[in-house]
């Protein structure tokens, strides 16, 4: 079925000046074939995890509804920060990264969504991997709630990928809840080929000393955009996300990720590492956000991004949002090339400039692509990294 | 427990929040409400030459067909027809102080601007509403063929052209709602011109007070600083508080030549039913340096985001600011810079303080164009939460399209630290004093950048009294 996308996505928590075009992102594509609906099943489902299968997108959020109170709560202290755009999203009982205009998509196209239960007290030994071999011409959209109850703990990898040249399209929607004590790592390798339009959108809440981790390596594809909004709901939750980005060619990366802190003594942490090749263009946007009741949190976010051609486009937006007194909320960014003291350290050592480029790159991906928590995909990677320096 | 707790004081604002009472006699107040014929009244009023007028009635049509910002604090008070655009004393403007009306000179000498002209500065400028009603230079800067006065004045006389040529081309009537009101209904303001090579030693000072209720001030400050010349500029401003919205939509476009200077400082202090919709711009050529350092306590909304445009190679920007949100304010302040020129560097930084629910929000942008090969440019902001019923919030955007830029950027939020209070009160300090210590401490870094004058008037206004029980 072909259909046309026209969406708005990755809205800024709060707007700023227009000129810069960067409060929202716009997906429009025109005559896009969707046919798969559903998402693959998993190769081994682990011990304490059960599935159920191809739920509606609206009836697999029936979790969230139920606790929309608990996830949203609120002290009920007016005070909305200037250029608020929360009410755009308000029927979102789970808010995303990319807002609710996925949800429509996903509800309008009659996607299936997978619900993961993770038994309460059940460590999963190993991890569920969904595989996403995407063919050329093909086009999916796929969705997932993974619900992790007291005690639990979880790690999903989503493994995204297709032949270098081939051109697509995969949409993918996962909802998380981490109930009291219980840790979700989610891992997302895409290595997608350098055709194809890709979104992925997350959104999660953590109860009381909940853990949301988020592992991410975007390298591949032609028009990506990725969201993460974390609800830090209960009292000593947790988020933490690591990113590690390659963009080249003509090819747009549009990310926005939000940590929303609630509960007290909430704790975020979010590092972006990328490079920026040829004539691509990064909007980054994160940030932190200090709800009133948030005491004793702290929210850290972090980006360090390598341009190496003079016709890349960065953008970037650490913001802070704070209404809460005893909060330590903190953001760095350094942006730029490859530094001439380092370079000369390099040469000094008999290492010339593409080669020290080569390093860095390497050294920034690698980081990151080195928390993967299962070796085929880990070093398939390594190897995705090591072909394109 | 409550009873215990320290508390910063708000600022004291008595100091400014005395009003004279405008009567019909020496006062012509234009009726409120923004049409064609209150546009052309003013235009009347003001002598305009035709193209001035032309302009005006444009700069009505596009502030009618520019849409509210969407991004900021709220405007919803603000009644443009409940606003009179126009107020002025019906005496013309003075060059001596004993002239000047005598309720009107009272006003200035209770905010020590005669004062500060015999003491320490170059030349002053005392706007009073809608016109201004003093402008003096002291001689030996006029010798040095320095040119300060009020605008109206200048668009008359030997510096027309300039005018013309200059004004509202590096802020047009078309960048946004309340940039295009100002062009209909500019009134006041200032012209200085520093020629080629001049170092002007002290300051030049532009006072803005706007006494009437439910009126607006929107005064034009142009300021050309030629190549190698040198410039201090000081702006004040302060109002009475009123139960009704007073506007204030000033423009302010800044010239800087090449290898010249610019300071520009400001202390602003508009009482609490203020809204502050205020632009200011500089380009800066090759080798020229432009410095901001602002102060912004009063208004019930703000908007100031001081643009520096680093077109010339090897052109800097420094901007220091410090932002006190209080009670029932909403201050959305903060820099913006766009790197032209190779080789520019800029440095934003700032530092803010929320408290009693005021909402403080730093707002900024640093574009890097491609040109701008070996461009540096550092971004640090400061917030301070004193409460949990405020607000800090900090929006940067960074927009980099050259590799060969070095950009760095670093925020932080968070409350008075209770282990620098305890380091303090282990060496013999009370925890008043501590707290007190440690707030001037973190206002410092604007404070240092002020002469020593104002930087006793912007310790006084923020006057952090410290109490225990």
């Amino acid at each position: 079925m072909n259909t046309d996308l026209n969406m708005k996505v990755n809205v800024l928590p709060v707007f700023t000046y227009n000129f810069l075009h960067v409060n929202d992102s716009a997906i429009d594509a025109s005559g896009i074939n969707i046919e798969k609906l559903s998402s693959p099943k998993p190769e081994e489902l682990p011990q304490g995890v059960s599935l159920k299968k191809d739920i509606s997108f609206d009836e697999a959020g029936q979790i969230f509804r139920d606790n929309k109170d608990r996830i949203q709560v609120s002290t009920g202290v007016p005070g909305a920060p200037n250029g608020d755009t929360s009410a755009r999203d308000n029927d979102q009982a789970l808010r995303t990264g990319m807002g609710i205009d996925v949800d429509k998509l996903m509800i309008s196209m009659g996607a299936k969504t997978d619900i993961y239960t993770i038994q309460e007290g059940t460590k999963a030994e190993k991890p569920i991997i969904l595989r996403y071999n995407m063919q050329d011409g093909e086009g999916a959209l796929s969705a997932q709630v993974i619900h992790a109850r007291k005690n639990s703990e979880v790690t999903v990898i989503m493994d995204c990928s297709s032949e270098a040249d081939s051109k697509g399209f995969l949409g993918l929607s996962t909802r998380i809840l981490a109930e009291e004590g219980a840790r979700v790592t989610v891992v997302r390798a895409q290595l997608l080929g350098k055709g194809f339009i890709h979104f992925d959108d997350l959104g999660g809440a953590c109860f009381e000393k909940g853990a949301i981790r988020v592992i991410s390596l975007e390298l591949g594809g032609k028009s990506v955009w990725t969201g993460c909004y974390t609800n830090l709901s209960g009292k000593e939750s947790d988020f933490a996300s690591d990113m590690g980005y390659l963009c080249r060619d003509d090819h747009s990366l549009d990310i926005n990720y939000v940590a929303d802190h609630r509960g007290k003594k909430t704790d975020a942490n979010m590092q972006f590492k990328g490079v920026l090749m040829e004539e691509a263009q990064k909007t980054l946007r994160f940030t932190i956000d200090f709800k009133n009741g948030s005491a004793g949190s702290a929210g850290d976010e972090q980006e360090d991004t390598l341009l190496l051609s003079p016709d890349v486009i960065n953008r970037t937006m650490p913001i802070i949002l704070c209404q809460e007194e005893d909060v330590d909320g903190r953001h760095g960014a350094t942006i730029g090339q490859l530094g001439e003291e380092l370079l000369f350290y390099m040469q000094s050592r008999g290492i010339d400039e593409e080669e020290a480029k080569r390093i860095m790159i390497k050294a920034r991906l690698e980081s990151v692509a080195r928390m993967i928590p299962d070796d085929e995909i880990m070093q398939r990677v390594h190897y995705y990294i090591q072909n394109i320096v | 427990m409550a009873d215990n707790k320290q508390v910063v004081a708000d600022i004291d604002r008595s100091l400014y929040d005395f009003k004279d009472i405008e009567n019909e006699k020496d006062f012509y107040r234009m009726e409120e409400g923004l049409t064609k014929e209150t546009v052309l009244k003013v235009s009347e009023e003001k002598n305009d030459p035709e193209w001035m007028r032309d302009f005006r009635l444009q700069c009505l049509e596009h502030y009618e067909n520019i849409k509210m910002p969407n991004w900021g604090p709220s405007i919803e008070g603000l009644d443009m027809d409940r606003i009179s655009s126009y107020v002025r004393h019906k005496s013309d403007m003075k060059g001596k102080w004993e002239d000047v009306p005598e309720e009107i000179k009272n006003t200035f000498e209770k905010l020590g601007i005669p004062q500060a002209e015999r003491e320490s500065l170059a030349g002053v400028g005392a706007q009073y509403d809608s016109e201004l009603v003093y402008h003096n230079v002291k001689d030996e800067v006029a010798a040095q063929g320095v040119i300060y006065t009020d605008l109206e004045s200048a668009l008359h006389g030997e510096y027309a052209d300039m005018i013309k040529d200059h004004f509202m081309k590096l802020v047009p009537p078309t960048d946004h709602k309340f940039a295009a009101l100002h062009g209909a209904v500019w009134s006041g303001g200032s012209f200085v011109y520093v020629p080629k090579g001049v170092k002007v030693e002290i300051p030049l000072q532009s006072y803005f007070r706007l006494n009437a209720a439910g009126a607006g001030q929107f005064e034009h400050t142009l300021i050309i600083v030629d190549e190698g010349a040198d410039l201090h500029f000081i702006e004040g401003c302060s109002a009475p508080k009123y139960n009704v919205a007073n506007l204030h939509a000033g423009c302010v476009e800044l010239f800087v030549g090449k290898n010249a200077r610019l300071r520009y400082s400001t202390i602003e202090n508009w009482s609490k039913n203020m809204y502050n919709l205020n632009t200011k711009r500089a380009v800066v050529e090759e080798g020229g340096i432009m410095e901001w350092v602002s102060g912004s306590f009063g208004s019930h909304t703000s908007y100031l985001y001081p643009m520096t445009i680093l077109k010339g190679d090897g052109s800097k920007m420094e901007f220091t600011g410090i932002t006190f949100a209080g009670k029932g304010q909403n201050l959305d302040t903060g820099a913006k810079v766009v790197h032209i020129g190779e080789r520019t560097s800029s440095v934003i930084s700032t530092k803010s303080i929320s408290k009693d629910g005021g909402i403080g929000t730093y707002r900024s942008s640093v574009t890097i164009q491609k040109t701008a090969k070996k461009a540096k440019a550092s971004v640090s902001c400061d917030s301070l939460m004193l409460d949990s019923i405020s607000r800090a919030d900090t929006v940067p955007a960074m927009d980099i399209r050259t590799n060969d830029a070095d950009v760095g950027h670093e925020a932080k939020i968070g409350r008075i630290s209770d282990e620098a209070v305890f380091y303090l009160m282990s060496r013999g300090i009370t925890e008043e004093e501590a707290k007190a210590m440690i707030v001037s401490g973190f206002a410092n870094p604007v404070s240092k950048e002020l002469p020593l004058e104002y930087a006793v008037e912007m310790n006084n206004l923020i006057k952090l009294e410290m109490s225990g029980h």
